[in-house]
């Protein structure tokens, strides 16, 4: 593999005086016109968009990325506060329904360049072998159409890119991490020690916050605000560590343009370019291809919004498969008090994890697993823990007034990809006229048991640190799936290298693709997915024919 | 911890200082809707002397500019309508329960309302899921409480912290501007010392 730098140069682009942003690369940054038919647009600049972008800027491809919020820069539109955070979800309206309904905004959904990896925590795990064919092995979930091996040279590039700090990881596929460790923090000892008592193992990482300078990218200051942005930019986020490249490369980067719809040739049954919203203005992209990358919530509501002659239930729709199996991980958070004070603030929040439960275990009555991860809650966050207890009033006031004695631990489960969990369209409109997603979500009986297996495991293991009291919220995390990647069309909308079966020269390369989950943070694997496309595109002929 | 503000970066410090301000005139709620608001968010805040926080007016702020969460449940209307829809409710069960509305109902009165709509979980309260109508004020009333440099001293966050960051991470590790906990061993868990 050539040095990181030879193949992305991004932390190098950037300024090393102490501020964040590269203005002149984005001021001189190539600008195509809407009626260029440019090789590929793409939806959506978050992990999954950005790498695309960065990928084919970098094999000559003529490409710009459109993005419905702004070209952050950490310096002037970020701060080091939780409520002042508020920009960086997205909150255009959506509906939340079915029997477990799945709360957006904050929890999951990003708005902007960077997407989602902007507010992140940054835990950048591997998935395992096994999650590419859960079906097979388990008899629950879906195959992929790929397997590990297929992403692990993706998964080694992409970890050097961000890059990775973590301990040798003795899970799934045993590999190493570009960057040493970080040092933990109050609540990383609580969990290591923990641990070691229940002999369980728990190690440090895999996080993606460079352990020492890369490029231009200074150290981390462990500030405790991963999920607010970071304004160092020590945590990798597709801001600092693909855009830079792509823009030196000649891609365009076009922000607070919200595309609307996708247009079909009704003649050709192939994809012209993008419908968008830009300044208020109505503008056409034309593009030999598209490639959306809106994840889970938007890019199924971009396809069913862009119905046509020839696809009148929403663009590669005709076997009623867009915006089904989407999943979200069950995300329990077990917090325990400590005599001591932890002060879980004062370091990143992603610390140290474990797998040790990742795997189905024949002896248990469910399949699949979760991770355990260190989560460590900023004041209002850590208010609603409380307050999901039942505490209000006088009660809440005296159980926030302990926040420094209090650790906290973060469960991710393996949540079933289900039919019936799924995006359509509300009657609702947003402001801009169109209809707003209505997510429903009810959890399946192995779901339930894998939260409470989770749930007592963290107990276990903060009762064994030494806490005299422990607390549990339910909640979720991430989101995949919504347009699956299957072996053909009756069981998803895109194939193994993200092209969709209706339509040739249409692509989907973000998380929305993935037809399981495993227990892991999704966002290194929608990155390595979408490098793999690239490749594919790139070995392939513009124009989406073979 | 205000005393530390000169440690904070700029932007930061103009967000989180304006928040010291005095309030802005109310622009979302209407009267009789602001005085059942300011007693329920005193009950869930746990505010009953001054000076306050001024928890109302944050939340009036917030749903005059429209900033949601992202996100409702299926069966409750838009942010702003159900919150004054829940306010009228409030008003309702009062004068059901001790004849005047929520507002001027003596604490306990206002405590066993609330009680009851809390206890109800996912049942139903007016058409709504009490469970929603629940987190809908909670989730307002934490973030809009605990913005707060106040609330902050209150529980020991020392606040922004960018771009000084911190060097003694690690239980029982202190800072040189951090503080041991005043009052350690009073654990509401137990039941407090």
């Amino acid at each position: 593999m050539r040095s990181v730098r030879a193949r992305n140069e991004s932390a190098w682009l950037l300024p090393n005086d102490g501020t964040r942003t590269n203005h002149r690369l984005r001021q001189d940054m190539r600008r195509f016109a809407d009626e260029d038919e440019i090789d590929l647009v793409i939806v959506g600049c978050g992990a999954g968009g950005s790498v695309l972008l960065q990928r084919l800027a970098r094999a000559g491809w003529r490409v710009a990325a459109l993005d419905a919020g702004p070209f952050w820069d950490p310096d002037a539109d970020w701060v080091s506060d939780e409520a002042g955070s508020h920009h960086l979800y997205w909150t255009d309206p959506r509906v939340i329904a079915g029997t477990d309904p799945v709360p957006l905004g904050s929890n999951n959904s990003g708005r902007g360049v960077g997407g989602s990896m902007v507010h992140y925590a940054g835990y950048t795990p591997r998935f395992h072998p096994s999650d590419f064919a859960t079906c097979s092995l388990d008899g629950v979930g879906a195959d992929w159409p790929l397997a590990y091996p297929d992403l692990q040279p993706y998964y080694a590039e992409i970890e050097q890119e961000l890059p990775v700090a973590g301990e040798h990881w003795p899970w799934g596929d045993p590999h190493g991490y570009p960057h040493r460790p970080h040092p933990v923090g109050g609540n990383g000892e609580i969990f290591l020690r923990g641990a070691r008592k229940l002999g369980i193992t728990a190690k440090v990482g895999p996080v993606a916050i460079a352990n020492g300078r890369f490029g231009n990218r200074p150290h981390c200051i462990y500030r405790g605000f991963c999920l607010q942005g970071c304004k160092v930019n020590a945590k990798a986020s597709p801001l600092i560590t693909h855009l830079p490249d792509a823009l030196a490369h000649g891609a365009e980067v076009r922000a607070d343009a919200m595309v609307t719809r996708v247009a079909v040739d009704e003649r050709t049954g192939r994809v012209t370019g993008v419908h968008y919203l830009c300044g208020g203005a109505e503008r056409f992209q034309r593009a030999a291809m598209v490639a959306v990358a809106g994840y889970s919530i938007e890019t199924p509501r971009l396809l069913l919004n862009s119905s046509s002659g020839r696809f009148p239930d929403g663009l590669c729709n005709d076997f009623d498969q867009v915006g089904r199996y989407l999943m979200v991980q069950g995300a329990p958070q077990t917090a325990g008090r400590f005599g001591a004070e932890v002060r879980m603030y004062k370091a990143p929040p992603p610390e140290v994890s474990s797998e040790e439960f990742y795997e189905t275990d024949p002896g248990k009555d469910y399949k699949r697993g979760f991770a355990i991860q260190t989560v460590s809650p900023l004041p209002i966050t850590w208010a609603e823990h409380i307050a999901a207890q039942g505490h209000w009033g006088r009660a809440l006031r005296e159980y926030m007034s302990d926040y420094v004695h209090w650790s906290c631990l973060g469960a991710l489960c393996e949540f079933l990809p289900l039919p019936g969990n799924r995006v359509m369209l509300d009657s609702e409109k947003d402001r801009y006229g169109l209809p707003v997603a209505r997510f429903s979500y009810s959890q399946c009986d192995n779901d339930r048991a894998l939260v409470r297996a989770a749930q007592s495991v963290m107990e276990d293991i903060l009762h064994a640190a030494g806490a005299d009291e422990v607390i549990t919220i339910q909640r979720y995390a991430h989101l995949v799936g919504g347009a699956r990647m299957a072996a053909d069309e009756r069981h998803g909308v895109v194939d193994g290298r993200c092209r969709s079966f209706a339509v040739p020269n249409l692509y989907i390369t973000d998380g929305s693709v993935l037809p399981t989950q495993g227990s892991a943070n999704p966002a290194l694997t929608i990155m390595a997915v979408a490098a793999r496309a690239a490749d594919r595109l790139i070995a392939g002929s513009r124009g989406g024919t073979d | 911890m205000l005393a530390q503000a000169r440690h904070w970066d700029e932007l930061t410090a103009g967000l989180v200082m304006a928040r010291l301000q005095p309030p802005q005139m109310l622009k979302f709620f209407t009267e009789p809707e602001a005085a059942c608001a300011a007693a329920l968010l005193d009950q869930i805040t746990g505010q009953d002397g001054e000076p306050k926080i001024p928890v109302l007016h944050m939340i009036d702020a917030r749903l005059a500019a429209g900033e949601t969460d992202g996100w409702r449940y299926a069966e409750m209307p838009e942010d702003g309508l159900a919150w004054r829809q829940s306010l009228s409710h409030l008003d309702a069960d009062a004068f059901l329960r001790c004849g005047s509305v929520f507002a001027d109902a003596p604490q306990a009165e206002q405590m066993a309302v609330l009680q009851a709509v809390h206890d109800l979980k996912s049942g139903d309260w007016h058409g709504l899921t009490a469970a929603h109508v629940w987190s809908l004020w909670t989730r307002y009333a934490c973030t809009a409480f605990y913005s707060h440099p106040d609330a902050w001293a209150e529980i020991g966050f020392p606040g922004p912290a960018y771009p000084r960051g911190y060097k003694n991470a690690g239980v029982g590790k202190l800072e040189p501007f951090e503080v041991h906990d005043t009052q350690p061993s009073d654990d509401p868990v137990r039941g407090g010392a």
